[in-house]
């Protein structure tokens, strides 16, 4: 069997089915054809060594469903579509964002409202959503869940500049669609305090929010929880791209090689069975058959991160007008092919976003920012003073998860202290929903939370 | 109620799904609970049998039959990463359509049916798919599965018994599982290719030859008229297609641009003709693969 990753198709409906819903899962597993970066520099250190077998496969496989804390059985839901009045004109191809969608789920007597964020790229109901969702409206909250900014949908319909990425703007955007989803909410929705969660870059988003409306004071927003938060938005990314060329290499060869490679494989898989209908079953068994190397699942964990931001470069490209890939003069329709488009897209890394989209439109319209500032901005040492000194800011974070390294660690340690706590296990995201992660958030957001004495 | 009736409320939906509805600034729309302990022990309970059937399937394979084990294909035959598609324009367009008619009407009827007991729904789901049985038994006949075909007949058989008219299916319990086929397969088995991709109103992601089979699916359902259910006045015949396909859409898991992405058409089109392309390979599971011609794009 060849070495390299076999299986990106594949692991591509395990991560999606693990990390998503299971519809935008089936059509991230479509998006799967990912062409690897090629201009990458060569990094400093072992860039394999992010994390251990354990937390490679917690993070792809997520809380196995005996661990899960005990859920309600049953959680209202209501489907909120606002037209927000600051969204710019909405471009032809993204006809069906005009409104921003988020998730409400309403107890009936008077209950504190819980506002939480997806991680990159995810919607407003995604499975992680779903699993927090039912366990705060099982503590009694109100709980509305928002989609990330970087996801296409809140770009389109939410955010002022159209370029997703910087804490600082998006937490701006973020903070204006709370009041107006707050000032929308059913009369019958009767809110006695507000705080605010948020899983990976959704927490990072959720402590700025919390931030911006300490000193603008409009929603007196009284707690926020970091799920698994990055500390440095662009280290992390900058992690999964190196894992990306690693994993799955580089050139439009190396990305047709896999496809036909995991193609040949499951239709092996599929031959040698004796079923009629290649259902969703049958992928499963399949990919818990080939998924097998930590460089499977890495590939996995990089191409998950790589196809969102395909969404999040070409929303960026047209709203700035920078020309990569979408010419601003003539913007494509509706009927009009995007295939090239894409493609082109999953063949470049994040540091071409930020340096072909982001940074030439932050610089123009931000002044005295320079890219070395616009890269310090987007550290949670923007707030560090509010997280050091305002009690109300918690974080959960795992010693393996893959997106911060020591240092990151250790200052998340130092600034919150008694505040953060830290599993042993999980990777990124993996213990999401685990009786342990369940029972302290619910003690962080709640204020009873004391770190447990060593 | 006649055609002409209910002409004017099909019209107004009609009218509201094209100008695509979105009028109002903020719609609020209450959807059926989630159920998040059932969900997870659903979750738990369909792992467990994964495993089991993963750690079985080497077992089942042709091989431990004792038959041969089938020709294995090798990265040279997978389809291009391209999709034929020449009508892509026309295609994209009956896409936005297609979302639209779902999120005005298709969706909000199958959130209400979804409202009812989950015992009723699968009722009518066991019901509809007992009555597929029948055409599933011809077209494996006619793919020369002849022991496919007796497993059909023998779900119908008892399902229709036992079963209480197809309410029930029952013959899922005695180790007779669904395997349901079509007239597209048939085509397939007698080496047509799928052709160009194709996006029908109201159904979907198709292709030219799923297409056909379609029609041949509908044309053998009327031929049968299994218990005088598919003919008659229209308002028998056009309620039972419309529950069938409120049906169908409450068991799809699956929203328009819930993904929010512009690139969602082509990465269905990518999903649906390569899953295609693979069930192709099963139906000739006993045939050395045939390489795709240099240069030519999938299904084409």
């Amino acid at each position: 069997m060849h070495p390299r990753p076999r299986a990106f198709r594949l692991l591509l409906i395990v991560v999606a089915i693990a990390t998503a819903g299971a519809c935008a899962a089936g059509v991230a597993a479509a998006g799967a054809a990912a062409d690897p970066a090629g201009a990458l520099p060569p990094a400093p250190g072992p860039a394999t060594g992010l994390a251990d077998s354990a937390a490679l496969r917690a993070t792809v496989f997520g809380t196995p469903p005996e661990d899960l804390a005990p859920l309600p059985a049953r959680v209202p839901l209501t489907e909120i579509d606002l037209k927000l009045p600051w969204a710019n004109p909405v471009p032809a191809v993204f006809w069906f964002d005009k409104k921003l969608r988020v998730w409400l789920s309403a107890q009936k007597t008077p209950a504190p409202l819980a506002i939480v964020i997806a991680g990159t790229g995810g919607d407003g109901n995604t499975a992680k959503l779903g699993t927090l969702r039912a366990a705060l409206y099982g503590a009694g909250y109100h709980v509305l869940t928002l989609p990330s900014p970087t996801f296409p949908g809140f770009i389109v319909s939410a955010s002022r500049t159209g370029v997703a990425g910087d804490l600082r703007q998006d937490g701006a955007d973020l903070y204006s669609a709370m009041q107006t989803i707050i000032a929308h909410l059913p009369r019958r929705v009767q809110i006695t305090d507000i705080d605010v969660l948020g899983y990976s870059l959704g927490g990072a988003n959720a402590a700025v929010v919390k931030a911006i409306d300490a000193s603008e004071g409009k929603l007196h927003i009284h707690r926020a929880v970091m799920i698994n938060p990055p500390v440095s938005l662009f280290t992390s990314i900058g992690r999964l791209d190196r894992l990306f060329a690693l994993n799955i290499g580089t050139g439009d060869a190396a990305i047709e090689r896999l496809y036909r490679q995991l193609y040949a494989e499951l239709a092996n898989l599929y031959r040698a069975s004796d079923r009629v209908e290649l259902d969703e079953d049958f992928l499963l068994g399949a990919a818990a058959a080939v998924l097998k190397t930590d460089a499977e699942f890495s590939s996995a964990i990089a191409l998950s991160f790589r196809l969102d931001l395909v969404n999040m470069f070409f929303a960026g490209d047209l709203y700035a007008g920078t020309g990569v890939v979408v010419d601003p003069r003539h913007p494509p329709r509706v009927g009009d092919p995007l295939e090239k488009i894409e493609t082109t897209l999953r063949a470049m890394p994040f540091s071409e976003y930020f340096a072909r989209v982001f940074a030439p439109y932050y610089l123009a319209h931000r002044a005295d920012s320079t890219a070395k500032s616009l890269i310090a901005d987007n550290r949670l040492d923007i707030i560090g003073e509010a997280l050091r000194n305002d009690a109300d800011y918690y974080a959960q974070t795992n010693s393996d998860d893959l997106i911060l390294d020591k240092a990151e660690l250790r200052w998340l340690e130092h600034t919150l202290g008694d505040r953060l706590v830290v599993y042993d296990h999980g990777g990124h995201l993996g213990n999401l929903g685990d009786r342990s992660q369940i029972a302290d958030m619910l003690a962080m957001l709640a204020g009873t939370w004391h770190r447990p004495a060593p | 109620m006649s055609l002409r009736r209910c002409s004017l409320p099909v019209a107004t939906l009609l009218a509201a799904t094209l100008a695509g509805c979105a009028t109002q600034n903020v719609d609020i729309s209450s959807l059926p609970a989630a159920t998040p302990a059932a969900d997870n022990a659903a979750a738990a309970e369909s792992r467990t049998e994964l495993a089991a059937a993963v750690a079985s399937e080497g077992s089942e394979t042709a091989a431990a039959n004792g038959a041969a084990p089938p020709p294995q294909l090798t990265p040279a035959d997978a389809p291009s990463m391209y999709t034929y598609d020449p009508w892509e324009r026309l295609n994209r367009f009956t896409y936005r359509f297609n979302a639209r008619f779902d999120a005005a009407v298709f969706l909000p009827a199958a959130n209400g049916y979804r409202r009812l007991p989950s015992p009723l729904r699968s009722g009518v789901h066991n019901f509809f798919g007992n009555l597929s049985e029948l055409s599933t038994m011809i077209n494996d006949t006619l793919q020369w599965r002849l022991g496919r075909g007796v497993r059909s007949f023998g779900r119908f058989v008892v399902n229709s018994t036992i079963g209480i008219g197809g309410l029930i299916d029952v013959a899922k319990h005695i180790r007779l599982p669904s395997a349901p086929t079509g007239f597209s397969d048939t085509l397939g088995t007698w080496g047509v290719h799928p052709g160009p991709y194709l996006v029908l109103p109201l159904f979907g992601p198709s292709t030219l030859r799923d297409t056909i089979g379609l029609a041949g699916d509908i044309g053998t359902r009327y031929g049968i008229n299994l218990f005088d259910l598919y003919r008659g006045p229209f308002y028998k015949t056009g309620s039972l297609d419309v529950t069938d396909a409120v049906d169908e859409r409450a068991n799809t898991a699956f929203r328009y641009y819930a993904t929010g992405s512009p690139f969602e058409y082509d990465d269905i089109r990518f999903l649906y003709v390569r899953k295609r392309l693979l069930e192709d390979t099963g139906l000739h599971r006993h045939e050395q693969p045939k390489r795709p011609a240099p240069g030519a794009e999938a299904g084409q």
